[in-house]
C-alpha cells in the first residue's frame, strides 16, 4: 500500500555553516579584510525522522533552531554536509525535474509573486514553468479560488494586496502543480487572527482532500495544535521530540494560566489560601494552576471575589518549548 | 532534445511576455533608457569619426567597416538583454535576499531560469536600434557588399551571444562566494567594451588573452568580418569552438558553484 511508504525519509542529516566573524566598528572591518575568524555552526545535527505519505507534521522550535535549514535541504536549495534524504524516492539536492514537479515550498517571509503584476499573471507563469495542462490549471485555480475566497483579488497588482491576501495567493501559486509533498515555512507569520485562521483551515482542508504530505513550521501554537497530530521539536539543530502533540503538552505542560480582572478594588496582597499566584494587585491577577485544579480554583475564585472577567489560557508555545529545552540542555 | 528546446523556447516567450507587461508599467524609464543608449552610441561614432580623420584604417578596417563592427556590438548587447543579461545583473540581489531559492526549486535549469527571469526589451533597446542603423549604413557604403553574407552574419551574431552567455556564467559563478555581483558585472561590462575594437589590433600574448581567456575580440569581429567579406574560415571555426567551450565550461562551473549557495535565513 502506498500510504504505508514513507514519503520523507531523513537519516543523520547534518548541515554545517561556515560563518566569518567580525568585530564591531570600522577597525573591526579593516581587520576582517586581512584576517577573519571562521566559526562553524551546526545548523542541523544528525537529524533522523520519517514521514508517511499524507501525514501533516509540524516542526516546532525557536528561531535559529534549524527548521528552515532542514526544509531547504529537503527542497534541494541547500546541500547537506552529511546524511541522507529521500523524498518520494528522490534525493532533493540532485534537483531532479521529476522531483521538482512533485513538491512545493512556501516561505512566509518570501515572495515569489511578481510584485507589480496581478497574481493571475504569476499563476500563468507558473503554469508554463511547471508545464501544467491548461484545463487542469483552470480547474485547480477555480477550486482554490473557491476555497480561499480570492475571486476579486486575482486582478489587483500584488503590491496593493494585504499581507494576508498575498499569502493566500502565494499558496495558490505553489499548489498549481498539485504537489504530493508540501513544505510550509511560517505560512501564517505576521498575519492577523482571521487571516491565520483562513490559511490554517485551507491547509487542513487541502491536506484532507488531496492527501498531500505536509511539513509545517510555525511559531504559533494554534497552527500546530489545529493542524498537526504529530510534531517534531527541534532545538540547536537536533530533534529532541518526535510524537503526538497531545503527549507533548501532557508531558511538558501540567498547568494552565488563569487571568482575572476584579470588578472592585481588592487587597493588593494575594490571599494565603491561593497557591501559584504569578501576579496580584488591586485590579487584576494572574495564576498558574495545575490542569486538574483549574475547575476547583476557578470555582473558588468566582465564589470569593467580584469578578468582571476571567479567562483560562493555554501556556504559550514558547513556554512549552522552553520547558523542553530546560530538560534538554544543548550539547556543545 | 527537440522537446526540451521547444519547452525552453515556450518558457522564454512566457517570461518575455510577463516582463513586457511589467516594463509597460514604468513608461518613463523606457524613454530615458532609449535616450541614454542613443547618446552613448553617438559618442562612439564621433570617437571613430575623429580617429579615422587622421588615419585610413585601424587593423585593416576602414571607417564604414568599423561602423559595422561597432553596430554589431550594440546588436549583441540588445540580444543579450533580450535573453539573459539582466538576470545576471540582478543575481547578487537574488542571492543576498534568498530569492534565488525559487530558481533552485522550479523544474527549470537554474542557468535558464536566471537568464529568463528578467528579459528586457527596453534596457538596451536604443543601442540595438542604433546598432542596426550603423550596420545598415556601413553595409550600404561598402565597396563590395554581398547579400549572401547576411544570414551567416546573423548566425555568427547568435554564436557571439553564446560566447557572451558562457563568459557571463563563468564570471558570475563567483557570486556564491562573494555574495555581491556588482564587481563581477563590471568585469563583464569592460569585456563587452573591448569587443568594439577589431581583433587585428591584438598581437601575440594579447591576442591569446582576448581570444581564450576574455574572448571579447571574437564577439563583434567575427560577424562583422563576414558581412564586410573579409572573414577567413579559421576565424569562423575558432569562434564556434570558443563558443562551445565557454558554454560547456560555464555551465559546468555554474552547476558546481551552486553547491556553495547558502541561501538567506528567514
Amino acid at each position: 500500500m502506498r500510504s504505508c511508504m514513507p514519503a520523507i525519509d531523513v537519516k543523520n542529516l547534518t548541515k554545517t555553516f561556515k560563518i566569518h566573524q567580525k568585530e564591531t566598528g570600522l577597525k573591526g572591518s579593516l581587520k576582517a579584510l586581512f584576517w577573519r575568524e571562521t566559526i562553524f555552526k551546526e545548523a542541523v545535527k544528525s537529524a533522523s525522522f520519517s514521514i508517511l505519505e499524507g501525514e501533516l507534521v509540524g516542526f516546532l522550535g525557536p528561531n535559529g533552531a534549524g527548521k528552515t535549514t532542514l526544509l531547504k535541504m529537503l527542497s534541494g536549495i541547500l546541500y547537506p554536509t552529511s546524511g541522507q534524504v529521500s523524498v518520494l524516492g528522490y534525493t532533493p539536492w540532485d534537483r531532479n525535474r521529476d522531483y521538482q514537479r512533485q513538491f512545493a515550498i512556501v516561505m512566509g517571509q518570501k515572495n515569489q509573486l511578481w510584485w507589480d503584476l496581478p497574481p493571475s499573471e504569476s499563476f500563468l507563469l507558473n503554469r508554463d514553468i511547471y508545464g501544467i495542462n491548461p484545463n487542469v490549471f483552470q480547474r485547480t485555480i477555480d477550486e482554490m479560488v473557491d476555497l480561499l475566497d480570492l475571486k476579486e483579488l486575482l486582478n489587483i497588482p500584488v503590491r496593493q494586496l494585504s499581507l494576508g491576501q498575498r499569502m493566500k495567493c502565494e499558496l495558490v501559486a505553489s499548489l498549481l502543480h498539485q504537489p504530493r509533498v508540501l513544505f510550509l515555512d511560517e505560512p501564517t507569520i505576521g498575519l492577523d487572527v482571521i487571516s491565520q485562521e483562513k490559511i490554517r483551515s485551507f491547509i487542513q482542508e487541502y491536506n484532507r482532500l488531496k492527501k498531500t504530505t505536509v511539513l509545517l513550521t510555525s511559531h504559533y501554537m494554534q497552527d500546530v495544535e489545529q493542524l498537526c497530530k504529530r510534531v517534531l521539536v527541534i532545538n540547536h539543530g537536533g530533534i529532541v521530540y518526535d510524537g503526538a502533540l497531545s503527549a507533548l503538552s501532557e508531558r511538558y505542560v501540567d498547568h494552565k494560566v488563569i487571568k482575572i480582572r476584579f470588578s472592585s478594588a481588592q487587597d493588593a496582597n494575594p490571599p494565603s489560601t491561593l497557591e501559584s499566584v504569578v501576579e496580584w494587585d488591586a485590579s487584576h491577577a494572574v495564576l498558574k494552576v495545575q490542569k486538574k485544579e483549574v475547575a476547583r480554583i476557578t470555582h473558588q475564585l468566582l465564589g470569593q471575589y467580584a469578578i468582571d472577567d476571567l479567562s483560562v489560557e493555554e501556556v504559550e508555545i514558547e513556554e512549552v518549548i522552553r520547558r523542553i529545552f530546560e530538560e534538554q540542555p544543548p550539547q556543545t | 532534445m527537440k522537446q526540451t528546446v521547444f519547452r525552453y523556447f515556450a518558457l522564454y516567450l512566457s517570461f518575455l511576455s510577463h516582463n513586457l507587461k511589467n516594463e509597460m508599467i514604468y513608461r518613463a524609464n523606457f524613454l530615458i533608457d532609449i535616450c541614454i543608449d542613443i547618446f552613448f552610441m553617438g559618442v562612439n561614432v564621433i570617437f571613430f569619426k575623429i580617429l579615422y580623420g587622421n588615419i585610413e584604417t585601424v587593423g585593416g578596417w576602414n571607417f564604414h567597416q568599423t561602423l559595422i563592427l561597432v553596430g554589431s556590438v550594440g546588436i549583441v548587447r540588445e540580444m543579450a538583454y533580450l535573453t539573459f543579461r539582466k538576470g545576471f545583473l540582478e543575481l547578487g540581489e537574488y542571492v543576498r535576499t534568498g530569492n534565488f531559492d525559487v530558481m533552485l526549486t522550479s523544474p527549470v535549469a537554474t542557468s535558464a531560469h536566471l537568464a529568463f527571469r528578467h528579459v528586457s526589451l527596453t534596457e538596451s533597446f536604443g543601442e540595438g536600434v542604433m546598432g542596426i542603423i550603423l550596420v545598415g549604413y556601413g553595409f550600404a557604403h561598402l565597396d563590395a557588399a554581398s547579400w549572401i553574407g547576411i544570414p551567416f552574419y546573423i548566425l555568427m551574431l547568435l554564436n557571439s551571444l553564446v560566447i557572451y552567455y558562457g563568459f557571463c556564467l563563468l564570471v558570475n559563478s563567483l557570486v556564491f562566494w562573494l555574495v555581491k555581483s556588482q564587481e563581477l558585472n563590471t568585469v563583464v561590462y569592460y569585456f563587452m567594451n573591448t569587443a568594439r575594437f577589431p581583433r587585428e589590433i591584438y598581437h601575440g600574448l594579447g591576442k591569446g588573452l582576448f581570444t581564450f581567456i576574455i574572448p571579447s575580440s571574437l564577439i563583434a569581429t567575427t560577424p562583422a568580418a563576414i558581412l564586410v567579406g573579409r572573414a577567413e574560415t579559421d576565424i569562423i571555426f575558432l569562434s564556434i569552438g570558443v563558443a562551445i567551450s565557454f558554454l560547456t565550461i560555464g555551465l559546468l562551473f555554474w552547476n558546481w558553484s551552486i553547491h556553495f549557495y547558502s541561501s538567506a535565513s528567514s
